[in-house]
């Protein structure tokens, strides 16, 4: 650990400090006391290895506690000792930039088409000229298969086409595939293309969504699958430009990165504050700190810190696994966002859970982004995701909650992410999350048509009073 | 691995270029190599006469660019003109203007686009990515191979999963000090274009079997006749693959400076790039000659980022790594190299045997000459097989299969031959998906070609370098009673030797 000897000194506090930062450690650190019997072996550390050795926040990055630390000592003698503590430390210098390393990663300016996959089509250039508005590719008037769309939609290449039908839900494919988990959503929006559950009405509601509203399939929007960093300023004023219309954007990923360049759109078109974002996800994806300007695991972080949203305007539904660490939903309270852990379901149930997250969304901003991760389902209802993790919701926990949040706010936008296919052998993942979708298109076609109650369900199904 | 569309004049006119220069040029010596993209340059548009009259009335500047040919890119030209033949006017300037506006948003601008990515260089996580774990951390030991086994007898391994059923090593202090001879080390890089999951790759093959144990082809044991260790995975940062290639060109150089032999697994081809900088670093440039097997010809250039998996093959002759006169690709057959590419490589002096070349003259003669030119390209061999030159009946698992590729009874006899029959500088295996590998045959494929190559390596150690050398006790039938006894093997001990079940022989 040469480096050590050629950088320690002054840097050392700050990097400590800074790392108790990165680590998200906003809980007081605990104290441990040594044994005595190791004091000895001890008393050869300076204060700042002292320090760092009784810090339980800054010992587990590496995998230790106070308590393992000490029968690690008790195998070696005092010099050993030392030069374990100073190896930890080394790691902590180690780990953060230095000059020299690469902080900036090049591109190929001399690429002759640098940004050829973002460069949109002007009308003026097709072959043939026709009328703006949506087209419908089936050939036949009844028929359910041919050229797969979303929700069998008519499909808008152009904003003018969005705008000339009025589309009120547009669907959007976005192929970004950085999840951290199993890589493939880029082939999610294809797979949702081909299989069914978009389409029609259910019982629940008795409302078809695809004949109460205007619905439009905007195709794909290009993403460089070898950068998040170079997608995110497209994807952003693609999404702002679609909310310009009027139309609600059904985003469907892509991995959990695009939250951000997702809801910075729709906030870039409709203004900051004047938003709710409601993210159904095991994952709290706010990590603290991390070396790339965007990944899944900081991307709902993002939207807090730069103010796109409101901390007491976001609602997380459905937390469990190893990333929802403590420090992390503590930092998250701090900021005023509610969430509901996979525990309080357990704990509450979830009508319960379910009628105190559409009171936290009703009446806070204006209109509602509801983010979709699809591992917040338990992974028997959705095996074909990037990073699953059991004891998550059931279809009929979910489809209820969607459909009221679209019934009873004002949707703005809807993302579905981190769908992996290639996962999904019985497609069962892909039909659930296309019911998902179904069930806020059904949600926002009750609202058109004014069944706004709370819970509202078709009484002709309920089996109401002959 | 990207698809370039040509024109069909274009195609033709860079085909009859070739049939005139082709052949010649392989013979030729090396051109300097320019570093800048054969299909980057644009090629100039001639107005016709009927629209020049017509035309005049636009800006020069605005006729310059479209003469440049750069507006080819986004309009060809001859619809271009076929469309200015009916329009004329304002609506004439305004196509014009839109052809215009799409190839100026699509060139680099300097000031309106950034050349680079920029890092969160405050992170005081920046580089923990890659920082190692302290060796004070672990209980005071010998440098060295880890002992894993539970057992003194039975198969070894002690239930750790590991590549080749090799004991691990964690330093390079331990290669040194085990005198190693082989160094298999996991690359898990996961950016490949197709589908994704080369991330899942090493782990996978070691959880798999295949590698390690008798090759029945020689009869010999690698895990007895060399010193095998797993090495572990290479750190990677899998959001940025020109991050994750520098850190794998150190620790490739780190290994081959102790002397052992890398074998990389990985991961996704990039990996070529770092593995044979760092090779090269050790051995020296030039010195180093590659066999490439592949169904694509990775020659990819031009694109907006510096490396991904479709461009090493340009990156290590470009950087003259490797000169291309000592580079051999096997197995070629997806959509590219167009024409032009073909004529880059046969420029660089390239040697390239397509499924084409396969269908013509059979693969014995084939193999025939690809280990030919390995064996007089240069001192040292380092082989990179992507896995997807075998046809996916063997190789489902890949992230880009190919139709019509070898079967594993083409590629073992060539990976044994390669390694027994050159001074092997390493090789990587890269490209294998497991999460499409649902037989896991892929893996078991896999660690097979692996486990050719190790035999390979150890047949060499002994002295079993003629071509195309097969153990008589198991290339042959029991002589029939008139016929002359067969030679007797080299050396009878050394097959015995190889037969009790030594610790690291799968079941």
């Amino acid at each position: 650990m040469s480096v050590l000897s050629r950088r320690m000194g002054a840097r050392l506090a700050v990097c400590a400090a800074v790392l108790l930062l990165g680590l998200g450690a906003q809980a007081a650190p605990k104290t441990f006391e040594y044994p005595a019997s190791l004091a000895p072996k001890l008393s050869g550390l300076s204060p700042d290895e002292r320090a760092f050795i009784g810090d339980a926040a800054k010992l587990e990055s590496f995998g230790l506690t106070p308590e393992r630390l000490s029968i690690e000592f008790e195998a070696r003698d005092a010099a050993e000792v030392k030069a374990y503590v100073a190896g930890l430390l080394s790691v902590v210098e180690e780990s953060r930039f230095h000059e020299g390393d690469l902080g900036e990663l090049p591109l190929n300016p001399e690429a002759s088409s640098f940004n050829g996959g973002t460069v949109l089509r002007p009308a003026i250039l097709d072959e043939r000229t026709r009328d703006p508005g949506p087209i419908s590719l089936q050939r036949y008037l009844h028929q359910r298969t041919g050229i797969p769309t979303f929700a069998n939609a008519p499909v808008a290449v152009r904003k003018e086409d969005l705008v000339a039908g009025k589309i009120e839900v547009a669907f959007v494919g976005v192929p970004l595939d950085m999840s951290s988990g199993y890589r493939d959503a880029k082939h999610a929006p294809t797979t949702l293309r081909v299989t069914d559950g978009l389409v029609g009405s259910d019982v629940d509601a008795q409302v078809d969504p695809t004949l109460v509203l205007r619905i439009a399939d905007y195709g794909n929007l290009s993403v460089d699958n070898m950068s998040i960093e170079r997608t995110i300023g497209h994807v952003r004023f693609m999404i702002a430009d679609m909310v310009s219309t009027g139309a609600v954007p059904f985003i469907v990923g892509g991995d959990r990165a695009l939250t951000y360049p997702d809801v910075a759109g729709v906030v870039d078109t409709l203004g900051k504050g004047k938003v709710a974002l409601v993210s159904f996800s095991p994952h709290p994806d706010a990590i603290a700190d991390f070396d790339h300007e965007l990944v899944d695991a900081i991307a709902v972080g993002r939207v807090l810190s730069e103010g796109l949203v409101e901390g007491k305007n976001l609602v997380q539904i459905g937390l469990r696994g190893p990333q929802a660490k403590a420090a992390d939903l503590r930092r998250l309270a701090d900021q005023g966002v509610r969430y509901h852990t996979m525990a309080e379901v357990e704990k509450s149930g979830w009508e319960s859970v379910m009628s105190k997250a559409l009171k936290e969304v009703t009446g806070g901003a204006e209109g509602v982004f509801i983010s979709f991760d699809m591992s917040v389902l338990d992974p028997g209802d959705a095996p074909g995701v990037g990073r699953p993790v059991p004891g998550g919701l059931t279809m009929r926990e979910a489809t209820p909650l969607v459909r009221r949040l679209c019934a009873e706010t004002r949707i703005v936008g809807f993302e579905m992410l981190d769908i992996a296919p290639i996962m999904d052998p019985t497609y069962k993942t892909a039909m659930n999350a296309n019911r998902i979708m179904n069930a806020c298109l059904s949600g926002i076609a009750l609202r058109k048509e004014g069944l706004t109650k709370p819970g509202y369900l078709s009484p002709v199904s309920l089996g109401a009073k002959r | 691995m990207a698809l370039r569309k040509k024109t069909l004049a274009g195609v033709l006119l860079a085909s009859v270029a070739m049939l005139l220069a082709g052949v010649a040029a392989q013979s030729q010596g090396l051109p300097p190599i320019s570093g800048r993209d054969v299909t980057n340059a644009v090629e100039p548009v001639t107005i016709p006469e009927d629209l020049q009259a017509k035309l005049s009335v636009l800006p020069k500047e605005k006729l310059d660019i479209i003469r440049s040919g750069r507006t080819s890119r986004y309009v060809r030209p001859e619809r271009m003109f076929a469309k200015l033949r009916t329009i004329s006017g304002p609506q004439m300037i305004a196509y014009i203007d839109a052809i215009l506006s799409v190839t100026d948003a699509g060139e680099y601008k300097a000031g309106r686009d950034k050349p680079t990515i920029s890092l969160n260089t405050k992170s005081p996580q920046f580089n923990a990515w890659k920082v190692l774990r302290p060796q004070t951390m672990n209980p005071k030991r010998e440098a060295g191979p880890l002992e894993l086994g539970k057992y003194i007898g039975g198969f070894g391994g002690g239930g750790i999963p590991t590549f080749a059923n090799a004991p691990p090593a964690l330093t390079y202090a331990d290669l040194v000090a085990g005198k190693v001879d082989v160094a298999i080390v996991g690359a898990p890089l996961d950016m490949g274009s197709g589908w994704r999951d080369a991330l899942h790759g090493p782990v996978l093959l070691r959880a798999t079997g295949g590698a390690g144990g008798n090759d029945m082809y020689s009869m010999i044991n690698p895990n007895t006749e060399l010193k095998i260790v797993d090495f572990g995975d290479i750190a990677m940062d899998n959001l940025s693959t020109e991050r994750s290639v520098r850190h794998v060109r150190e620790v490739v150089r780190d290994i081959a400076k102790t002397g052992a032999i890398p074998i990389v697994i990985g991961g996704d081809h990039s990996l070529e790039y770092p593995n044979l900088a760092g090779i090269t670093d050790v051995h020296g440039k030039g010195n180093v000659g590659v066999v490439h097997f592949d169904s694509h010809y990775d020659i990819g250039r031009d694109r907006v980022h510096l490396i991904d998996h479709g461009q090493p093959v340009y990156r290590v002759i470009s950087e003259g790594h490797v000169p291309g006169k000592n580079y051999v690709q096997v197995g070629l057959r997806a959509r590219g190299p167009d024409a032009k590419t073909f004529q880059w490589m046969r420029d660089q002096g390239m040697r390239y045997h397509t499924m084409v070349d396969v269908e013509r003259r059979g693969w014995d003669a084939v193999m025939k000459d690809a280990v030919a030119e390995a064996k007089v390209s240069a001192k040292k061999l380092w082989i990179s097989f992507d896995i997807d030159v075998l046809d996916p009946a063997f190789m489902p698992a890949t992230g880009t299969p190919v139709p019509g590729g070898l079967t594993m009874r083409e590629a073992q006899p060539i990976m044994r031959r390669l390694c027994a029959e050159n001074d092997i500088a390493g090789i990587d295996i890269v490209e294998y998906a497991p999460y499409l590998d649902t037989s896991y045959k892929t893996a078991l494929n896999t660690n097979f070609l692996l486990n050719a190559c190790l035999s390979g390596i150890a047949m060499r150690k002994k002295g079993l370098t003629q071509e195309h050398y097969l153990s008589p006790i198991s290339s042959m039938d029991r002589p029939a009673a008139t016929a002359p006894p067969p030679p007797p093997p080299p050396k009878p001990a050394t097959a015995t030797k190889a037969l009790p079940p030594a610790k690291g022989t799968r079941r």
